[in-house]
């Protein structure tokens, strides 16, 4: 049986101040099974963010990112499902908003999506970046150890969910 | 039987209660209603989710999936209640300014940031989301004084008054003009923040961009502060501003009337007509002449040289807008720019052509007298008041009917005429006169 993939998604700061279009992005990730394995509202850091964006280091984009990313709080998961890469990338439409709202209108960032910088939503590109990007904002979470206990449990759909705490728990295990 | 067969037969006609002549003239006449001449109606359409139309609608959570908008335009009730003069669009929220009320500013919608005040009912419990505008305490010291323009932008918006600007909502870029706090919770913030001149100057315009704002002096001069990572504050670097500070670059000299934004790239126009912009220029706003994408010092756009005086500005997320004095409407960048059949990236001004605005054998005089965009779509009201929309249509901001998107201009159905235009993200509204 092919094993799920793990990303890191973010939701952006301006998001979060939408209840109405949190709902909705919620209700998108659970309608699209979407696993969440945890989730942390947290106002990013500079020192993270730089960390988190430094392969964008020197680009025209660089600075207006990092700002707008430590402007507010953001919303921080790790999703399982299978291909959960590729999946949440397709889910989020096109980086360019003003783009994306002309070719994927009914995705995330062409729904919610204000300006190129404050497009909504983030997803890693491959399953290294998600590790490294996991890595930053949950230095507690082991990758390897998850893939290894756990991912057997939301493979076969043996896990419960926290409407409360917006996270999928395994069935019959106390944390 | 004819008319003398009849008298011969019945005599005159006699009436019970005979008709005094001079009496009749006296009766009142039966007058139609006019509508008095302050009068003016509020009409919204676009996204009611987030309450900023001002129509209480009944949320239910277990449809988040329906989407819900006013696909018309509709009437908005509060907008008989009171006397509304001013109005502004941010995103998710509107505010309304109010003459003759106890109250002048008014606030409905999206209120995570207190942009449109601190509201409770249960005590420790904000608002975050307001579905029927409620008052804004300003603490004006004279009760005359009178809301003059309002502004807002994504989470923060901006009251002129005669007593100066009040600034209230998220300052997390400095954009109302105060130090910027870390941390600070903005959900149950109530703190309006008061300047009553600039350098001693008094202020007579305002405009907010998505996360900066900007102040017009009396003299000419633009004040701008808050968010400049694109270079939207035209200050000659890219860092954040706490301070109103005057802007200089192309404009240190001229005296500018009217400034627009809505996202991240400023238009400015002179009282010769001439158009300055800076902030993002990713879609080439500023012109074919200039390859850079983020501009932070204001400069002059060559390429409308050629079209007169500019006499209205409008700047979207990706588009510009502009009319000049013959009544041409032109507009570039990316987007529906309201010419053709797709989506388009025009780096020279484009002309919409005049018969899309309603002229035609039958109103040879139809010309445009005001442009205004969103973050991605276009208005333009005309002298007979009119009022045309054409872009995207998200959330059915266009009032068409349908929330497909509109390539050209195309005539809003509604049964006033339209004076005045707010476009916010997904949500537009219009104070117009009833014909009568």
């Amino acid at each position: 049986m092919v094993p799920l993939q793990l990303t890191l998604a973010i939701l952006k700061p301006h998001v979060l101040k939408n209840p109405v279009a949190t709902e909705k992005i919620k209700y998108v990730i659970l309608q699209s099974e979407f696993k969440i394995v945890k989730l942390k509202t947290t106002t990013i850091s500079l020192k993270k963010a730089q960390e988190f964006y430094g392969e964008h280091k020197g680009k025209f984009f660089y600075k207006r990112l990092l700002s707008f990313m430590t402007s507010g709080p953001s919303e921080v998961m790790i999703m399982a499902k299978r291909d959960a890469i590729s999946h949440w990338r397709q889910l989020m439409g096109p980086t360019k908003v003003y783009k994306a709202q002309f070719e994927a209108p009914n995705s995330i960032r062409g729904m919610f999506g204000l300006s190129d910088t404050q497009n909504a939503a983030h997803g890693s590109d491959s399953p290294e970046s998600a590790k490294r990007e996991i890595g930053i904002f949950f230095p507690e979470f082991n990758y390897d150890k998850w893939f290894k206990e756990d991912e057997m449990h939301f493979r076969n759909n043996d896990v419960h969910f926290v409407p409360s705490l917006f996270i999928h728990q395994i069935n019959n295990k106390t944390i | 039987m004819s008319f003398k067969a009849y008298r011969r037969l019945f005599g005159t006609v006699r009436r019970k209660y005979p008709i005094n002549r001079d009496q009749e003239k006296s009766l009142p006449i039966f007058q139609y209603g006019v509508s008095n001449e302050s009068y003016q109606r509020l009409y919204a359409w676009g996204n009611i989710q987030t309450g900023a139309l001002g129509i209480p609608f009944i949320r239910q959570n277990e449809s988040v999936d329906k989407v819900s908008c006013l696909r018309h335009p509709k009437r908005v009730t509060f907008g008989e209640k009171h006397n509304v003069t001013a109005v502004a669009c941010g995103y998710g929220f509107t505010v309304f300014g109010v003459e003759n009320d106890e109250h002048k500013l008014f606030g409905s919608g999206l209120n995570t940031d207190s942009q449109i005040g601190h509201h409770e009912i249960n005590e420790g419990k904000p608002l975050s989301i307001l579905f029927y505008p409620k008052p804004i305490h300003l603490s004006l010291k004279n009760s005359t004084s009178k809301i003059l323009k309002l502004s807002a932008g994504r989470a923060h918006c901006m009251a002129l008054t005669d007593e100066g600007v009040y600034l209230q909502g998220n300052n997390s870029y400095g954009q109302c003009g105060r130090k910027i706090l870390e941390n600070e919770d903005y959900l149950a913030s109530s703190y309006v923040n008061h300047i009553p001149n600039v350098d001693g100057k008094k202020i007579c315009d305002v405009q907010c961009g998505q996360d900066h704002s900007l102040l017009l002096t009396e003299d000419g001069a633009v004040y701008s502060c808050g968010w400049g990572a694109d270079g939207q504050t035209g200050q000659g670097h890219y860092n954040n501003l706490e301070v109103f500070t005057q802007v200089g670059g192309d404009i240190a000299n001229e005296k500018i009337i009217e400034l627009s934004c809505r996202a991240d790239f400023v238009l400015a126009r002179n009282d010769k007509g001439e158009v300055f912009g800076w902030g993002n220029t990713e879609y080439s706003q500023l012109g074919p002449d200039i390859e850079e994408q983020q501009v932070c010092n204001p400069t002059y756009i060559k390429s409308l040289k050629s079209f007169g005086k500019i006499t209205s500005i409008a700047s979207g997320g990706s588009f510009c807008l502009i009319l000049n004095e013959n009544g041409d409407v032109f507009s570039w960048g990316f987007g529906i720019l309201g010419m053709g059949p797709s989506v388009e990236h025009s780096k020279v001004p484009l002309p919409i052509p005049k018969t899309l605005f309603g002229k035609n054998d039958f109103q040879p005089s139809s010309e445009v007298v005001k442009v205004a965009c969103g973050t991605s779509h276009s208005a333009a009201i005309t002298n007979s008041g009119d009022l045309y929309t054409w872009g995207r249509n998200s959330n059915a901001c266009l009032g068409l009917g349908h929330d497909k998107d509109q390539y050209f201009p195309f005539k809003v159905s509604m049964g006033a005429s339209v004076t005045q235009v707010f476009c916010g993200v997904d949500h537009t509204v219009v104070l117009s006169k009833p014909f009568i």
